[in-house]
């Protein structure tokens, strides 16, 4: 059976009901769903404050790397029907969801919870999207430490 | 042969474009690229290690030749989400 995946990057508001009922089939009984938001307070580590995060992203192969990490999931977790895996580019202010991953399942006891956990890992790891954090202080791109390797 | 380079996020605002055109020589690899890239905008030169390449989409270690009409983007490590 061929199962939905919604690999998507879009400037436009996330509609989270929308995505999660267009990975709901009806053999789920499962979504765990993770979204990335901006987070207008840091306490942990260097305390600051965000005015905005600013998403970019090298579309077409962040697209490909968003359908590899679906195929990633796929091949971990064959209890994972429905993935939605959404990112939001351009300005986003704090309380604003920026990235979305769904994965549904028959149950919440199939790998589902960790399915969605490697969903966002990856996504960090391998999808070429950057941040830039403006705060009152200033701005810098945040950078990622994870290198892929050749082919990853 | 001519190749296009695309840059992202903070490397596109070193470079202060989001592309360039550069001169090389059939059978050139990846690594070599970065290398005459550097060159060209010394003041990266110490991140010079940071700066990741993929090739048609994928990630490079640097040992591929260039093919012809080659999709190059060269980039900092990825922090989205």
């Amino acid at each position: 059976m061929d199962y939905p995946t919604i690999i998507s990057i879009t400037e436009k508001e996330l509609d989270l009901d929308a995505l999660i009922a267009q990975v709901t089939l009806p053999s789920t009984g499962a979504a765990v769903m993770f979204s990335g938001i901006v987070r207008g307070i840091t306490e942990r580590g260097n305390a600051h404050e965000t005015s905005f995060l600013e998403y970019e992203a090298y579309e077409p192969m962040a697209k490909a790397k968003m359908g590899q990490v679906a195929e990633e999931i796929r091949s971990r977790w064959q209890s994972v029907e429905g993935i939605a895996i959404v990112q939001r580019v351009g300005r986003l202010y704090p309380q604003t969801p920026t990235v979305l991953i769904v994965c549904t399942a028959a149950h919440r006891d199939t790998g589902v919870f960790d399915a969605a956990r490697y969903g966002i890992d990856r996504l960090k790891e391998i999808v070429p999207i950057w941040k830039k954090e403006v705060s009152p202080g200033g701005e810098f791109w945040v950078e990622g430490e994870y290198i892929p390797k050749p082919g990853e | 042969m001519k190749v296009k380079i695309q840059f992202f996020a903070s490397l596109s605002d070193y470079v202060r474009a989001k592309s360039v055109e550069m001169e090389i020589s059939a059978k050139t690899i990846v690594a070599t690229l970065k290398e005459l890239f550097v060159k060209s905008y010394p003041k990266i030169a110490a991140a010079h290690k940071s700066i990741m390449a993929a090739v048609h989409r994928e990630n490079d270690a640097g040992e591929q030749i260039i093919p012809m009409d080659a999709e190059i983007a060269f980039f900092f490590l990825v922090s989205g989400g």
